[in-house]
């Protein structure tokens, strides 16, 4: 007798979203830093900060930050970096 | 109040939107007026309203000229209005107390219930009119709070297909699974009364996949679960998706956690849950079947797969499986459910983030006070010794530790209070080596244990956690620390079943 089998995954298609364009060059650019809120993550953006004015030459740097690193960034985080033209995140620890 | 009417503002898109759509169904269900304003185009409306099933008259805001009038923030905002167009009431966001308050108003029952899966409240978005224009197409909206998902599919297996060898195959569980064959899984359906198979109870994170009862219930069959287990499962999904406990967090994490169900009230001898010795252990199907029923929810519905999304560094046993059922029997105080506002005769299961039992062995203290101090020696250990910030503990106290410290007329209280305050970490251990946990020190408290100063190894009594649970011989006790814990973390959630 076969034997029918209920599907217990999820079906609902996924779609694997394209990364986003790199830079041709970081001069003249906005760039957003978001901290996650984990130990450390200030201390390496501070740095990448200074990195990325003095010796990149962006325009501008944008800082946000996560209010914690176990939930996903709220829209209102989101909402203060969409204008950038890319974003750096810190993981740290 | 006669005359009244309810105006809600709307956008397909955001979340907090679709979350209060289906309270808005049931009011308007119940003859209430109710209308809506989306403040999106024609076609993406259509589509909201066909996803969402509104039975509300759905119109639009062209130039969002309503918007600027009635000088709408936040989306949603409702508005009731008496019968010359003038707010007698306007609430942005989502709130429950909320919405009951407004059924009221408009003559009708409450609409939100506490345990329907859906958080107390949560803050909307900001209105169209009023977000910064960007050049993006908005993208295309999540569909988070549908309340009836597709039919799960199904496959025929080839005659001389193992089934079992084809769940390994395809369903790729380390462990062997009861094959969700479609009579097995409708057995279950049939146990799930007033429940229709496609009805979605919960979105599982990360990924949030639908957890329809009829995936629910695959999911099960597979762990071992009886058809019953069902009424368990129903609340145990809605749990998971919670967004206190933020599955979303634990099931990524490279921490140790790992939920633990604790099972409470009638139904622990109604399904044969086991609260005595070996608690922690594959001592009673129901306590296995649905851990590791949970377990392969999180995995097939939810995404967070061990060599994938769930980071975690060493693991956890419990992923197995991890439910205990508490010893109400020998326990002197109130148990958990009671504590969290159910009645003594609800059954109920609450959900922790936990790391693996600590075990603590006390056999020579003759007195409450000497048993609780050793169990403040594992409670100092918890997440790294000298971090006192964002951890919560399970204490689950062995029965024969119950009765010495009862016997000296602790309550629950007094046990939590102590623990609290002997639990410390000693000053001198933040000379020396730098760690984890020092940088923060100017944040801890400073307490005196035993004439020692030390820094409090917790925030608030509150922190930690009791329950009464294993076998009457043996005076062991363990600990169970926590993920990070409180509203930036995972909090325990309690639903009655």
């Amino acid at each position: 007798m076969p034997v029918t089998l209920v599907n217990p995954m999820n079906e609902i298609a996924t779609q694997a979203a394209p990364a986003a364009p790199r830079l041709a060059k970081l001069q003249g650019k906005t760039i957003a830093l978001l901290d996650i809120s984990k130990p450390g993550g200030s201390v390496f953006l501070d740095r990448m900060e200074r990195l990325l004015k003095e010796r990149f030459g962006v325009a501008s740097v944008i800082r946000e930050m996560k209010p914690t690193f176990a939930k996903p960034a709220p829209a209102g985080v989101l909402e203060k970096i969409r204008g950038a033209d890319a974003v750096i995140e810190a993981l740290a620890d | 109040m006669p005359g009244l009417r309810l105006l809600a503002i709307l956008q397909t898109d955001c979340p907090t939107c679709r979350l209060i759509t289906p309270y808005l169904n049931k009011l308007a269900g119940n003859a209430a007026p109710v209308t809506a304003i989306s403040q999106d185009a024609e076609d993406v409306t259509r589509e909201f309203v066909r996803q969402m099933d509104v039975r509300f008259p759905v119109e639009r805001d062209p130039g969002f000229e309503t918007s600027k009038r009635l000088g709408v923030v936040t989306v949603p905002t409702l508005y009731v209005l008496d019968e010359h167009d003038r707010v007698v009431r306007q609430e942005p966001g989502f709130d429950k107390n909320v919405l009951n308050e407004i059924a009221g108003l408009l003559g009708h029952e409450p609409v939100a219930t506490p345990y329907d899966g859906a958080p107390a409240s949560k803050p909307g978005c900001i209105s169209r009119h009023l977000e910064v224009q960007t050049d993006d197409a908005s993208a295309a909206a999540l569909d988070l709070h549908a309340t009836r998902g597709a039919a799960a599919s199904t496959v025929e297996l080839a005659g001389e297909e193992d089934p079992y060898e084809y769940c390994f195959r395809v369903f790729k569980d380390g462990l062997p699974v009861v094959p969700p064959t479609r009579e097995r899984v409708e057995r279950m359906l049939r146990a799930a009364t007033g429940h229709d198979g496609r009805e979605v109870i919960a979105r599982i994170p990360p990924c949030y996949g639908e957890a329809t009862v009829e995936k629910i219930a695959a999911n099960a069959v597979m762990a071992g679960c009886v058809p019953e287990m069902v009424r368990v499962l129903i609340p145990l999904a809605r749990a998971v998706g919670d967004e206190r406990f933020n599955a979303h967090g634990v099931q990524a994490t490279t921490h140790f956690a790992a939920p633990l169900i604790i099972v409470n009230g009638p139904v622990r001898s109604e399904l044969n849950f086991h609260s005595r010795q070996n608690v922690f252990s594959n001592v009673a199907r129901a306590n296995s079947s649905l851990g590791r029923a949970l377990q392969l929810i999180l995995l097939n519905l939810g995404g967070a797969r061990p060599d994938g999304i769930d980071m975690s560094a060493l693991g956890n046993p419990g992923k197995f499986s991890y439910c205990i059922a508490e010893n109400e029997e020998e326990n002197p105080w109130e148990p958990l459910h009671v504590e969290h506002g159910l009645q003594r005769g609800q059954s109920a299961v609450t959900l922790f983030a936990a790391e693996a039992p600590h075990g603590v062995s006390e056999h020579n203290a003759r007195t409450a006070r000497g048993v609780l101090k050793a169990i403040t020696y594992a409670l100092a250990t918890v997440w790294s010794y000298r971090n006192c910030l964002g951890f919560e503990a399970l204490v689950v106290l062995g029965p024969e530790h119950v009765h010495t410290i009862a016997r000296d007329g602790f309550t629950k209280q007094n046990v939590r209070d102590f623990l609290f305050e002997n639990t410390g970490i000693p000053l001198r251990c933040y000379e020396g080596e730098p760690g984890e946990g020092v940088a923060q020190r100017g944040m801890y408290k400073e307490i005196t244990i035993d004439g020692e100063p030390c820094y409090q190894k917790f925030r608030a009594p509150e922190s930690i956690k009791i329950v009464v649970a294993g076998g009457t011989a043996g005076k062991f006790s363990a600990v169970l620390g926590s993920w990070s814990a409180g509203p930036r973390g995972s909090q325990m959630v309690t639903y009655p079943i």
